[in-house]
């Protein structure tokens, strides 16, 4: 009992993440259409926009400016060239005109694909 | 000088367990508590013009399909709809083609959620060439 128990604990300790690196007060619209998101089709180069109902663009939750997220696209592209995926995680009570800011920078630097984030499937606890 | 070990004789001593099944117990507890799990994420992907390109590519496409996103809902084609109906609209036109070009032109003060809804419902019918545009 005590290894059974044992296993479970390292598992709970493994597939806990303690700290969000999203930010939490973004709620996103249902698409159950859309392509999952999975590990294996999010490449490390992704690159992931968050803008919450306000406007304010972050990413893992650390705020930017226009000009820094434009500075930072382009630093990525001369990484990675322009094929990266960039996903916007843009809260469902957004409006337009801030989305829209967010895109311009993506193509003012070059980036025409863009994926927008939705709730396939509803797992957690709605708030 | 006899240096005189002390020997284990067979039996080991035994170890009290209780408090061990408490802690580990504990932690159990607490890790099943604070576990919440993840929704499942989908990516709604369209390709977004810069603006200098939308008179080309409209002059370019001929098959294309309409809609326009505004606050109190959409216009497709000009016509004015609920989601229910853009569904079906969308649905009669990708047994056409799947590849005619939906262009979805989105108000400034238009929420999110619905630019998402649209790309949702063609995505939902196979619909691949997919642009974004301001007003």
């Amino acid at each position: 009992m005590i290894d059974v128990v044992f296993q479970l604990i390292i598992f709970f300790v493994v597939t806990l993440k303690m700290t969000s690196d999203v930010n939490p007060d973004i709620i996103l619209e249902d698409g159950k259409n859309g392509v999952t998101l999975t590990q294996d089709n999010l490449p490390p180069s992704t690159l992931e926009i968050e803008l919450d109902r306000r406007g304010r663009i972050s990413i893992h939750n650390a705020t930017l400016n226009e000009r820094l997220l434009a500075t930072m696209i382009k630093n990525r592209i001369n990484r990675h060239g322009n094929e990266f995926p960039v996903l916007i995680r843009a809260d469902r009570r957004t409006q337009h005109e801030k989305v829209r800011k967010v895109m311009d920078i993506c193509t003012a630097a070059g980036i025409w694909k863009l994926s927008f984030v939705a709730v396939q499937e509803h797992k957690a606890a709605k708030k | 000088m006899a240096y005189k070990r002390k020997e284990n004789k067979g039996e080991s001593p035994k170890l009290d367990m209780t408090p061990m099944i408490d802690v580990v117990f504990q932690l159990l507890i607490f890790f099943v508590v604070t576990l919440k799990q993840e929704d499942i994420l989908a990516k709604l992907s369209a390709a977004r013009p810069a603006p200098n390109q939308d008179e080309k590519v409209k002059e370019q496409q001929q098959d294309l399909i309409n809609v326009i996103v505004a606050p109190q809902g959409f216009l497709f084609n000009g016509r004015p709809m609920r989601l229910p109906e853009l569904d079906r609209a969308i649905e009669r036109l990708s047994g056409y083609s799947k590849t005619a070009m939906v262009i979805i032109k989105c108000t400034a003060d238009s929420p999110h959620a619905f630019l998402v809804q649209v790309l949702d419902v063609c995505n939902k019918h196979g619909m691949t060439n997919l642009s974004i545009f301001s007003m």
